[in-house]
């Protein structure tokens, strides 16, 4: 898939779901799978999501733009439940989410958030954390760490039924150790992960994306012409 | 098998607690005082047989099957658990509806609280029985809350193997509290962290015993390491085997014990006491703490046998704690000679 570059426009008129700037970029469907339940890391997981419950969201579709130093991500899935709250439902439910996913190191899997030594980054949103998001990275599901609260730019808004994400970062930041860098002209393996909080979907209950290149999608930056 | 080096335990004994709530009181005013913590309370006290807090919990799943096998548990809702609520302190004191609404509840009524079914206990009078079950975390040897964690935010001290959150890891996702079959397990959703009891261990760590037991005026709560032979935790469970745990088929192996309550006799037809038939059915103490529940009545009623014959045992000396500090296993200094760290929100 392609990210488009939008000379001069800014990171808000990004961050805006429905904002002008997205009519002029593509958008594309990605079909979701539920992470297997064998892999999670406990017997009390395993047996509270058996193989076949987990990944309530079965598709999104996403934009990706980028104006040469930001790029953000918009995705749009049908959820009609609103989670917002860490405490929903009189304390159990979950908080909805969506985190874009890029491996960290040559050959950090997917399907299991990284591996010991192979980081897999997120950028995380959280309907109950609606104005911030979390820089994450993860090396096996269980040990993800926020490393950082200010990078990673969100917006989302409920409207008719679905959820309107945005998650935006700036192409390069100072390199961390788990910190990925996109650069236009460059492909690049991603991926994006639902957790439908309504469905107690949390930690590794999720839905996402499977790709072609070794479970990754690839992403095409729009050099700046 | 157990992961710590040593482990701490608690023996209440059932016969002799009235219900007050003095330990309750002491741990909330100690740990959970804070915002998003009014709905916890990580010692409880409730009338047995009775649907305790959170409504229902031996319901609620969770634990092990005899295979060793994790079972499906529920979280608990704070609804479940029992909502704090508020009074209309405004409207008697100031409104002129004193007389009227008599400390009425603020806001929606609550339908559950934490010792909602007080003293209705269960009979036909005059052959009515109820008797007080406190219940902490139970500390468990196999700890179920701390093995389902996806993240391994839950430890078990080795030294004392008391199990406590770290709330730095913690992530709030829960499967603790369904995991844990006792439901000893509490979501701030202020913090967005996971709480339970933590056996006091800032005190512990001072040689102070936990508050509940401190505080407690029917001196019901031994405390100590269960392989202590001098102390009265080994004796009670391991010598005399009077003092069980609570629902061991869960399969947690529960460091938390219980004296299981004798309870008056039964009247007959004619209002005589009918020494034949307890009062609280066998059938039910054997449901809360298995057949060997028996074993340890006889013994209870032997000794008090014993030493109302003779003047002597072991074992009522021991339950009778004439010395108060000798049921804290060594565990006995002065609170108000050491200084304990509390947590806060704002930490
Ligand atoms: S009682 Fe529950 S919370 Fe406490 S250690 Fe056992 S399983 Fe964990
Ligand atoms: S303080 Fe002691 S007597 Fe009072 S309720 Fe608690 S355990 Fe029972």
């Amino acid at each position: 898939m392609k990210a488009t570059y939008l000379r001069d426009t800014p990171l808000t008129g990004l961050l805006d779901p429905f904002g002008e700037a997205w009519s002029r970029v593509n958008t594309e469907t990605l079909a979701l799978s539920g992470t297997p339940s064998a892999l999670q890391p406990t017997a009390a997981v395993r047996v509270a999501f058996p193989e076949g419950t987990i990944g309530a969201i079965r598709s999104a579709e996403l934009a990706v733009a980028h104006n040469g130093s930001e790029i953000a991500f918009r995705l749009r899935w049908a959820d009609a439940s609103m989670n917002t709250a860490a405490a929903g439902e009189d304390d159990t439910l979950f908080p909805d989410g969506a985190a874009l996913l890029f491996p960290a190191a040559p050959g950090a899997p997917l399907m299991s958030m990284g591996a010991p030594g192979k980081p897999v980054t997120a950028w995380y949103w959280r309907a109950d954390e609606p104005d911030r998001g979390r820089h994450v990275s993860a090396q096996g599901l269980g040990s993800s760490d926020t490393l950082d609260r200010e990078l990673v730019k969100v917006a989302g808004v409920h409207r008719d039924g679905h959820w309107h994400v945005v998650i935006a970062r700036a192409l390069a930041v100072a390199k961390g150790p788990a910190t990925v860098r996109l650069v236009p002209g460059q492909a690049t393996p991603f991926s994006l992960a639902i957790w439908e909080g309504g469905h107690r979907e949390r930690a590794g209950i999720k839905a996402f994306a499977m790709g072609q290149h070794d479970g990754w999608h690839e992403l095409i930056l729009d050099p700046q012409a | 098998m157990n992961t710590s080096k040593r482990q701490l335990a608690m023996v209440m004994d059932l016969n002799k607690c009235i219900g007050c709530q003095t330990c309750t009181v002491a741990c909330k005013t100690l740990w959970t005082g804070d915002e998003g913590m009014e709905h916890m309370w990580f010692n409880t006290v409730n009338t047995l047989p009775g649907k305790g807090t959170p409504h229902g919990w031996e319901d609620m799943g969770g634990g092990f099957d005899a295979e060793g096998n994790a079972v499906v548990g529920h979280i608990p809702s704070r609804k479940e658990f029992g909502e704090a609520w508020k009074f209309d302190h405004e409207g008697s004191y100031y409104g002129g509806k004193g007389d009227a609404s008599h400390l009425a509840i603020a806001g929606e009524p609550p339908t559950w609280g934490p010792n909602w079914d007080e003293d209705q206990g269960e009979g036909e009078f005059p052959n009515t029985h109820y008797f007080y079950m406190p219940r902490i975390c139970n500390h468990c040897t196999h700890p179920a809350c701390k093995e389902a964690c996806p993240r391994d935010a839950i430890d078990k001290r080795e030294e004392d193997g008391i199990v406590t959150v770290n709330e730095d890891r913690c992530r709030g996702y829960r499967f603790c509290q369904a995991a844990c079959p006792y439901k000893k397990i509490y979501f701030n959703h202020q913090k967005k962290v996971s709480q339970k009891c933590l056996f006091c261990f800032p005190r512990i760590d001072n040689g102070v015993a936990p508050a509940c037991a401190r505080q407690c005026p029917g001196r019901v709560r031994f405390v100590g390491y269960r392989d202590d032979p001098e102390a009265p935790i080994w004796k009670l469970v391991e010598k005399w085997k009077v003092a069980l745990p609570l629902h061991p088929e869960y399969g947690t192996e529960p460091n938390v014990f219980y004296v299981p309550p004798i309870g008056p006799l039964s009247f007959d037809q004619d209002g005589d006491i009918d020494e034949s038939t307890p009062r609280i059915p066998d059938a039910y103490l054997i449901r809360l703490f298995g057949p060997s529940v028996l074993d340890a009545l006889a013994t209870l009623k032997a000794e008090r046998e014993k030493k109302r014959a003779t003047g002597e045992s072991e074992l009522m000396d021991l339950l009778i704690a004439y010395e108060w500090k000798d049921m804290f296993g060594g565990f006995d200094t002065d609170p108000s000679t050491v200084s304990v760290v509390k947590w806060t929100n704002a930490s």
